[in-house]
């Protein structure tokens, strides 16, 4: 319990078989609780980055008409210090934790596909190396962390910076969504006997919802991304208003996915505080069934409360009215849960560990931030205090909380200070309260730094804590500390939610929850898998077929719809769908076990794919071949986008089915075999199904009119 | 015409509406005698001539797309699923209309009833003939019945799981939302015969003036009364969908 030997340390990062031959053991890693510590790294390195890039921002405007920073150099700073923050701080460390402690609170022995989840991590700092090479390739982007259109468009950053922004978060997005397949998966498929879906540590739940938020928003920016891209490098027109485009719409597309990513970032911290608040308070969390359930309303509510970012774009009465009272309401469900932490330490005996400080620390800022939240709901409040010091307060409030640099920007808002501007002139009190808040950026550093010194001294030198060292009853605490490669020798049964409790206290065990069964149904890995990667491919399309009718109704000048030839793209059309059909014969023939026929009808499904292809590629050649390609005019830009992105998606699904037949060529299926390929045919039927959207919107709609 | 004056005097006198409500209720209780649950039904039947017959009838009858959009979720969501709360606990399906309950029939209905009566033509033929908007509201309460027969039926073996009727209103929510999206934000007009009403009653002076809804504002209206106040009607039941779950001992928990 107490040792604290050298070698300690290095036994930690390498198992002893590792030692001699294993020098990448770490690189090659796929074990859940090494990626959660790499996540964990690489949030701190970026954190460090990301608070450096803050550090100058401040000295800048410690004092006013201060030149140290040139205003370009500025605005650079202020877009990577908050892409940064969000993207590759936040984002990372909360993966990191639900990595780390999920797959151990259902007494998993590892996230459901460890090889994804690997991936997923490391498209963290590629992410990074490519959003950071930016400056290399003439100057970071200069846009800001939403990078609004028209300004982020080629016109007005000629530069390679926006497109690094732009492919950097687009590569950080997949791996976000490749994260939360894999805890969907994790949570829906891995869970031990007995841990039924009523029984989960709530901090398993609420990421668990959490990941779909995760699924349904980040697909939104990506679609927002692709336009984005395709308009810098194809010279599309989908954000520029001169030719037809719409600079709102990429507001619309951004914060569609901005205010679900405010609860992406949040919900991690409040399962922590969920976990955290009942074992210092040595009670059960009050209202288990209220956190649970607000949780889920508040992933539904963050769907349909963007506009209240755009309140002063001009959206009109109406929608601004409709947004402030759905803002409004997601304030009940948080209260909800803040509700439920305070009554869960009202009585109890609790215990003021440094945890438990930091939870109630973050209830007293929690709250005053949330306060301040909701006043960004109130249209004409808004309209005062949107774009000023205020607003940056408000959420860095919420995510740091650090009193001394934020509360005094509350006050330099309400004073009239604008964000993103580089100086300002010498007007009553902006000066002292801008260097108040500067020398308090410098506290948090050393605090920062502390921090990290903790952890270093802690590492090498600190004290064993133990397995269980604050008597904690969620699963994570029944293996050693740290947990062995995969994490359990044996569980304890589990029929509550405090199965260590109910070991531990025989006589007295908390009731049990459900039906007292120790039976769990767990659907297959590969099929949840799909089905919520089909679930984010649905919204990745959704936007863009949005695009497309968006313009669609705003008809220019140049090529439209009747350039199209419906009666040939119906023929390829009926091929693409009779592939869905010989897929499924296909299917029928491997459960039979007639591999002949199966490769047969799956060599068919791969040539109707193919026949498809071909029919598209006829279909661009003649567009081609009369002058139209991207660039033409929103027409164009459109329906390659929408048609471009389908046929590749057919690609990927040939690709993937090639393989299968080359699997199967080779040789029986291994065990296994076949779920995933009726996982692989889920995604071939729903690229048919939304070929069926665009064959409606593309080719159909403007034949009724 | 003023506010005041078009409040109390729009309201409509439909003698065969009123009748068929009485016969309903009449019919209601020699059906079910005691075991039905008529507080239920009256609302039912309350909100139903309430959408048929108040002065929202007479604005969504050619002058405001947004009152058509009340009427709408009136009669798709509330009225049904007040109906289907109103029938003993005991109620089931005959066999012959067995083929209703499947989810996907149900979830096909509640969308469709909203993406349908949409469609340019059908919208304006609702307002223009008095016999599509019978045929109309008959079906909006008949699909909407079928909708929520996944989640509000009487016994329950004949409702969904809860994970699984989460699953359907949350897809349902979102499928009428995307539908609210495109009419918050279309340019052109989705239901033409709005553009230019028919002043029949000498309210359209009060209605563009003192109240401000010019059409463009009155369709955003409309979009965004499908998209926000209807998904917290499917949030409310997603709710009671959790506390469903979490409340019943006997289910097996880990349905899924």
């Amino acid at each position: 319990m107490n040792g604290t030997t050298a070698a300690a340390p290095l036994a930690m990062v390498l198992d002893p078989a590792e030692r001699g031959h294993h020098r990448l053991a770490w690189l090659s890693t796929v074990d859940h609780k090494r990626i959660a510590i790499l996540y964990l790294l690489a949030g701190l390195f970026f954190f460090v980055v990301g608070g450096i890039e803050a550090l100058f921002m401040r000295l800048q405007l410690a004092l006013p008409n201060n030149h140290f920073l040139q205003p370009d150099t500025y605005n650079q700073l202020f877009t990577m210090h908050g892409t940064t923050m969000i993207f590759l701080v936040i984002m990372p460390l909360s993966f990191g934790f639900v990595n780390y402690f999920l797959p151990l609170q259902i007494g998993a022995r590892d996230m459901a596909f460890p090889r994804l989840n690997a991936l997923g991590f490391w498209l963290v700092p590629f992410g990074g190396i490519l959003l950071h090479f930016s400056v290399l390739a003439g100057g970071a982007p200069a846009v800001g962390w939403f990078s609004y259109t028209p300004l982020s468009e080629t016109p007005y950053s000629s530069t390679l910076g926006v497109d690094y922004w732009a492919v950097a978060i687009f590569v950080l997005g997949i791996g976000s969504i490749s994260f939360a397949i894999n805890t969907i998966a994790t949570v829906i498929s891995r869970r031990a006997p007995g841990m039924t879906m009523r029984r989960l540590p709530l901090f398993t739940w609420i990421n668990f919802v959490n990941a779909f938020i995760i699924i349904l928003a980040l697909p939104v920016l990506n679609a927002g991304l692709a336009m984005l891209l395709i308009d810098r490098q194809l010279e599309g027109h989908f954000f520029l208003p001169f030719h037809g485009g719409s600079a709102v719409l990429w507001q619309h597309i951004f914060w569609a996915f901005g205010h679900p990513e405010v609860y992406i970032m949040v919900l991690p911290a409040f399962g922590i505080v969920s976990e955290v608040i009942p074992v210092f308070s040595r009670k059960p969390i009050f209202g288990y069934e209220f956190v649970a359930g607000s949780t889920v309303a508040i992933a539904i509510l963050s769907m349909s409360v963007w506009g209240h970012h755009m309140f002063t774009v001009g959206m009109g009465r109406a929608a601004d009215s409709f947004f402030a009272i759905t803002s409004l309401l997601i304030a009940i469900p948080t209260g909800v849960k803040v509700l439920s932490w305070t009554a869960t330490m009202l009585g109890g005996r609790i215990r003021f560990d440094v945890p438990m400080l930091c939870c109630i620390a973050f209830l007293i800022q929690f709250l005053c931030a949330g306060i301040t939240g909701i006043s960004h709901a109130v249209v004409p409040l808004d309209w005062q205090t949107k774009n000023s010091y205020f607003l940056i307060a408000h959420f860095h409030f919420v995510v740091v909380g650090f009193n001394m640099t934020f509360i005094i920007q509350h006050f330099l808002g309400l004073y009239g200070m604008p964000r993103r501007v580089f100086t300002y002139p010498d007007l009553p009190h902006w000066a002292w309260m801008n260097m108040l808040s500067t020398a308090g950026a410098f506290f948090m550093a050393a605090a920062s730094l502390i921090l990290v010194w903790n952890l270093v001294v802690s590492f090498f030198r600190g004290k064993i804590a133990g397995d269980n060292p604050w008597n904690a009853w969620t699963l994570e605490w029944a293996t050693t500390s740290p947990p062995p490669h995969e994490n359990f020798d044996a569980l304890p049964p589990i029929r509550s939610r405090r199965p260590l409790w109910d070991i531990a206290n025989p006589d007295r065990p908390d009731p049990v929850v459900g039906k007292d069964t120790s039976e769990i149904e767990s659907p297959d890995k590969n099929k949840v898998g799909i089905l919520t990667f089909i679930l984010s491919e649905a919204g990745f399309f959704a936007v863009l077929l949005l695009a497309y009718l968006f313009f669609y109704a705003r008809p220019q000048p140049g090529p439209g719809p009747r350039e199209l030839a419906v009666g040939r793209t119906l023929v390829f059309s009926l091929c693409l769908f009779a592939s869905s059909f010989t897929f499924w014969r296909s299917e029928i023939a491997m459960s039979k076990r007639h591999r002949g026929s199966m490769l047969g009808w799956l060599a068919l499904t791969i040539a109707l794919g193919g026949v498809f292809l071909i029919g598209q590629g006829i279909e661009y050649w003649k567009l081609f071949q009369t002058g139209v390609d991207v660039s033409t005019n929103l027409f164009a830009t459109t329906f390659f986008t929408l048609t471009g992105f389908h046929g590749l998606h057919v690609l990927l699904g040939l690709v993937a089915l090639l393989i299968f037949l080359w699997l199967a060529w080779l040789g029986d299926f291994a065990l296994g075999g076949e779920s995933a390929f009726a996982a692989a045919g889920y995604y071939w039927h729903f690229v048919d199904i939304v070929w069926v959207f665009v064959l409606l919107t593309v080719y159909i709609l403007p034949l009724l009119r | 015409m003023t506010t005041y004056q078009f409040l109390t005097t729009a309201w409509r006198w439909n003698s065969t509406l009123l009748l068929f409500s009485a016969l309903a209720f009449a019919g209601y209780f020699l059906a079910f005698r005691r075991r039905g649950r008529p507080a239920y039904f009256g609302a039912a039947l309350v909100i139903f001539l309430f959408a048929l017959l108040s002065p929202v009838s007479a604005l969504a009858n050619g002058y405001l797309f947004s009152a058509h959009m009340v009427q709408h979720i009136l009669l798709v969501l509330i009225v049904p699923a007040l109906l289907l709360l109103s029938l003993p606990r005991s109620f089931s399906l005959p066999r012959s209309l067995a083929a209703l309950s499947y989810p996907f029939i149900g979830w096909i209905a509640g969308v469709g009833a909203m993406w349908l009566w949409h469609a340019p033509a059908l919208c304006n033929a609702a307002t223009a003939s008095r016999a599509v908007f019978a045929i109309q509201t008959t079906s909006l309460l008949l699909m909407g019945s079928v909708f929520w027969w996944q989640v509000l039926a009487p016994r329950d073996v004949d409702r969904l799981s809860p994970a699984a009727g989460i699953v359907y209103l949350f897809t349902a929510c979102t499928a009428c939302s995307i539908l609210g999206i495109i009419l918050t934000f279309a340019p052109v007009s989705i239901c033409p015969v709005y553009q230019q009403p028919v002043d029949r009653l000498g309210m359209l002076g009060t209605i563009r003036g003192n109240w401000g809804l010019t059409s463009d504002r009155d369709q955003q209206i409309g979009g965004l009364l499908m998209w926000v106040p209807m998904c917290l009607i499917y949030l409310t039941a997603i709710l009671a969908q959790l506390a469903r779950w979490h409340s019943d001992p006997t289910r097996a928990p880990g349905e899924i």
